[in-house]
């Protein structure tokens, strides 16, 4: 009781802000119906020995006098007159009012039942903004526990609920700061203690590597994405797309998803986005490298999209690099959207020779590829003759992938730029990042 | 009329020693009937849809006009009923059934898109396809051809793009189809109570039916289930926190007295029905940008720095909150982060980083149990305390509520289960999946509550159908414009609006 009251006058009376029946149960560890007795004692006490000193705030519940119901239509039942049938049924409507002091009478006066009827907050001052009242709801959330959260509901005497279940995360540690970090510190854990689908691959590529590349930064699975981005970039990603599309494609990271496998793979999905959330932050790379290499990746992308007939999709495409540009440069420590809801693992459907991969900011790949389409014109007769032609289409991640894509062993890569940046977009495949990561700044 | 002196009783609560009212518990089987595959592809073309339609309702709405039009005379003419559109004989009184179409000037036409080769879709422009200059045209149409409607009876019928109905009448000299009589398929069959979860033991029954007693009759009693929709949760608009904490409150039973409070724990779940994240676009970030930047980003549509991560992170906390205490089923919206195309499929669980815990494991989604916070696709089915329960984020109202003139929202609702089809616009002018194997729009049984999300305002009624169906239909008003949320009674479904005010 002391506590109450001195927490009460101290924040009260010397702060002179406002207090709500919440907040002094969070801040007491009392129940919440016990705090709002404490409220009211207070309120009672000081005001006794002071008038007007504190002010108080009510909440009403119940039901209100029908009649004055804006919405009578919905609720009259005297309307249902068979020539005027009303819309709706009736329904009876119950009503929560937070009210000032000031109001209070009024309030009471529009009710016909009031059934609770409680104080909400006090306050050193007349309450006319009760919308400040969020703002004090909002310091709540320092008081909150998620670990214990049933005892928490029962210190606070909150409707528990026995039932409530979470989610088996695997021994991962639940992270409740809803801050940027949060993703970050969920998913540094899973890292190496969970099977992740890409994984594996990336570690292979890893070792087939090690004797060509000129210097693999690091080993070390974690650190992994950060250092095949770089490399990938300062080796001309385009340069490789390029020979990608005049050789037969690489083995595939990771084969259809079967069901079994999606299973895993969605179940580290977010985890695989908070990753690339990360990345940003995590290396530095070099700006310039990766200017000329976007650069040099548009020229290409031009060169190829000159024979394709599609104006519009060529002009939205090079707003896309474009933006890309922008993007680096404009988003700084700025955390990336979750790209995706649902981010699915995509076979690398872009090593198809006639494909060519641009990217959007919304973190999927797109690209066109080149495919048969049938054409209908009407010819000079008045005739519709279908003809097939080869035209460049626009595909994104989630279509379904060409069946195709043979699965070439890599032993003869000839040159170990194109395994590289293949290897680049292998890691960034496996933790579903957007091709943006690359250009963002570090 | 209540004055202070009848109420300040209450205001000294009883002992609050009191023990904490412990939750009701939900039985809760949700049915995967709009789950689409993750691998699906968009290549196929939409006919099939309507032929699909056509194909699981025509049987239906059949058997209906045949039990209405067998042996009917008119003019000593004895209606005949005709396969297909194209068989009607001029002259001849016939009956047929086939697929509405509404050609309407303010509707957008993929057509006319494809003939003038515009691949882009036009920015809506008008809040109704409708238009009272009588302009607007109805055809019935099959996989054969297409007729035009004519007559009054089809001034006082509302119709859509996309239902089947059966019609009798003539064709006139015009080649128009002169409609007397229309039929449309009712309400499909309604399972049982309980048809597809367990009944919870009767020992259990017997004890809710003893709190019903003992519960406050302000109430009446049993479990309820609270729907919301529209929270909006916005990184802008702070000027429904207030009612947003309360609701918050409310649920949590934290508010009120320890009566009500027990009635609160009777709530055994909250469904959101749409609209949860605000996506308003925050204009005063962008004035702080420098001029050069702005410029570019208007230019290229999408930035990542222009996204705000705080209405879905105010969403989070918001529902990591309620989650021990309340389990939580949670449907996409228009304005959530789901796909914007019909059915549209659950938020990902990364999108709410504290709740996510609460979520089931999402590889394990068809077998274990549902989430305790169960994102769901829109439309929705599943079975809660036995009845089967149909909700929808409310895109499918809306955009019915384009053909009609009407701003009868219930209308449309009981209008879709009688055509058997909860989004029969689709695909027309609802965007929709391209389904090939199954429309999985149309009702195969009768709900026995269909809620409608993000309304502009509540209401609701029963409606009831040939075979003794009775259909609860709510309309769920959107919380941020109208501060309302409706509870249902899981025993009698009879619902009651909570409005939250501050004054």
């Amino acid at each position: 009781m002391d506590d109450a009251k001195k927490y009460l006058s101290d924040r009260l009376l010397s702060e002179e802000v406002p207090v709500t029946y919440r907040l002094l149960s969070r801040v007491l560890n009392i129940r919440v119906n016990a705090a709002k007795q404490k409220l009211y004692e207070f309120h009672q006490s000081q005001n006794a020995s002071k008038a007007d000193s504190i002010h108080a705030t009510y909440l009403i519940y119940g039901s209100k006098t029908e009649h004055r119901q804006p919405e009578t239509g919905d609720t009259d039942m005297d309307k249902s007159a068979p020539e005027h049938e009303p819309l709706s049924d009736y329904a009876p409507t119950k009503t929560v009012t937070i009210v000032a002091e000031e109001n209070l009478k009024d309030a009471l006066a529009e009710y016909e039942e009031v059934t609770s009827f409680h104080i909400y907050s006090l306050a050193p001052f007349p309450q006319r903004d009760l919308a400040l009242l969020s703002d004090v709801s909002k310091s709540l959330s320092d008081y909150r526990k998620i670990e214990d959260s049933a005892k928490t509901l029962d210190t606070y005497g909150i409707i528990a609920n026995p039932q409530a279940r979470k989610k088996d995360r695997k021994g991962r540690p639940f992270v409740p700061a809803p801050s940027a970090s949060a993703p970050k510190s969920v998913k540094q854990e899973p890292q190496p203690t969970l099977p992740k689908p890409s994984q594996p691959e990336k570690v292979k590529h890893e070792a087939k590597e090690a004797p060509s590349a000129e210097s693999t930064p690091s080993s070390s699975a974690g650190k992994k994405p950060p250092a095949t981005l770089k490399r990938g970039a300062s080796g001309g990603i385009m340069q490789s797309f390029a020979k990608a599309a005049a050789k037969p494609s690489k083995p595939k990271p990771k084969p259809e998803p079967k069901a079994k496998e999606e299973d895993t793979s969605m179940a580290l999905s977010d985890d695989g986005e908070a990753e690339d959330e990360d990345l940003p932050a995590s290396k530095s790379v070099d700006l310039e490298a990766l200017k000329r290499t976007r650069k040099q990746r548009e020229e290409e992308l031009m060169r190829m999209m000159e024979d394709a007939d599609d104006e519009v999709k060529e002009e939205a495409k090079k707003e896309d690099e474009q933006s890309d540009e922008e993007m680096e440069e404009a988003s700084e420590a700025e955390p990336e959207p979750e790209p995706e809801p649902e981010p699915e693992q995509q076979p690398k459907e872009d090593k198809e020779p006639t494909e060519v991969i641009s990217t959007s900011g919304d973190g999927r790949r797109r690209g066109k590829r080149r495919v048969m389409k049938k054409k209908r014109i009407l010819d000079d007769q008045g005739y519709m003759v279908t003809i097939q032609e080869a035209a460049w289409e626009s595909f994104s991640e989630d279509e379904a992938p060409p069946p195709a894509a043979t699965k070439s062993t890599p032993a003869s890569t000839p040159a170990s730029s194109t395994q590289k940046s293949k290897k680049a977009a292998a890691g960034k495949s496996g933790s579903q990042g957007s091709i943006m990561s690359f250009f963002s700044k570090k | 009329m209540v004055k202070l002196e009848d109420v300040s009783s209450l205001l000294q609560a009883p002992t609050v020693s009191q023990k904490v009212p412990v939750r009701a518990d939900s039985a809760y089987k949700p049915l995967h009937s709009f789950a689409l595959d993750k691998q699906r592809s968009y290549k196929q073309q939409y006919g099939d849809m309507y032929f699909l339609r056509l194909a699981k309702i025509k049987p239906a709405v059949e058997e209906v006009a045949s039990k209405a039009w067998e042996g009917t005379e008119i003019g000593g003419e004895l209606a005949k009923r005709v396969d297909r559109v194209l068989d009607v004989r001029q002259g001849e009184l016939c009956w047929v059934a086939g697929t509405v179409y509404m050609d309407m000037k303010l509707k957008p036409n993929i057509l006319e898109d494809v003939s003038k080769d515009q691949w882009l879709s036009a920015p809506m422009s008008s809040q109704k396809y409708y238009s009272d200059d009588g302009s607007d045209q109805i055809m019935l149409e099959d996989d054969s051809g297409r007729v035009r409607l004519v007559g009054d009876l089809l001034n006082s019928i509302p119709l859509v793009t996309g239902c089947i109905v059966a019609v009798m009448g003539t064709e006139n000299t015009n080649g128009e189809f002169e409609v007397i009589d229309l039929k449309v398929p009712d309400l499909a069959p309604q399972p049982e109570r309980w048809a597809v979860s367990k009944t919870p033991s009767a020992s259990g029954k017997s004890k809710s039916e003893d709190t019903d007693m003992t519960d406050s009759p302000s109430l009446t009693g049993g479990k309820k289930i609270a729907i919301v929709s529209g929270l909006s949760f916005s990184g802008t608009d702070a000027s429904y926190d207030l009612e947003l904490n309360l609701l918050l409150e409310y649920l949590l039973g934290e508010a009120l007295d320890p009566d009500e409070q027990t009635n609160i724990s009777q709530i055994s779940r909250l469904i959101i029905a749409g609209d949860s994240i605000s996506t308003t676009a925050n204009k005063e970030n962008d004035d702080e940008d420098d001029e050069s930047k702005k410029r570019s980003q208007k230019k290229y549509g999408y930035d990542a720095s222009a996204y705000n991560p705080l209405p879905s992170q105010l969403f989070d906390e918001f529902v990591s909150e309620l989650l021990p205490s309340i389990p939580v089923t949670l449907l996409p919206g228009a304005q959530d982060p789901a796909n914007a195309s019909y059915p549209q499929q659950p938020i990902h669980t990364a999108m709410f980083p504290l709740s996510r815990a609460y979520a089931s494991d999402p590889g394990a989604a068809s077998t274990s149990q549902p989430g305790w916070l169960d994102t769901v696709t829109n439309p929705w089915e599943a079975e809660v305390e036995g009845w089967r329960i149909l909700g929808t984020g409310g895109q499918n109202v809306d955009d019915v509520f384009k053909y009609v003139e009407s701003d009868d929202r219930l209308g449309m609702m009981e209008a879709m289960c009688r055509w058997r089809c909860c989004a029969p616009t689709a695909p027309d002018t609802l965007w929709s999946y391209p389904f090939q194997e199954d429309d999985p729009f149309v009702l195969k049984s009768c709900p026995h509550v269909y809620f409608v999300g993000c309304q502009p305002e509540f209401a609701t009624k029963v409606i009831h159908g040939p075979e003794d169906q009775a259909v609860r239909l709510i309309a769920v008003p959107s919380f941020s414009k109208t501060k309302e949320f409706v509870l249902m009674d899981t025993e009698t479904l009879e619902v009651t609006k909570i409005k939250i005010a501050s004054r």
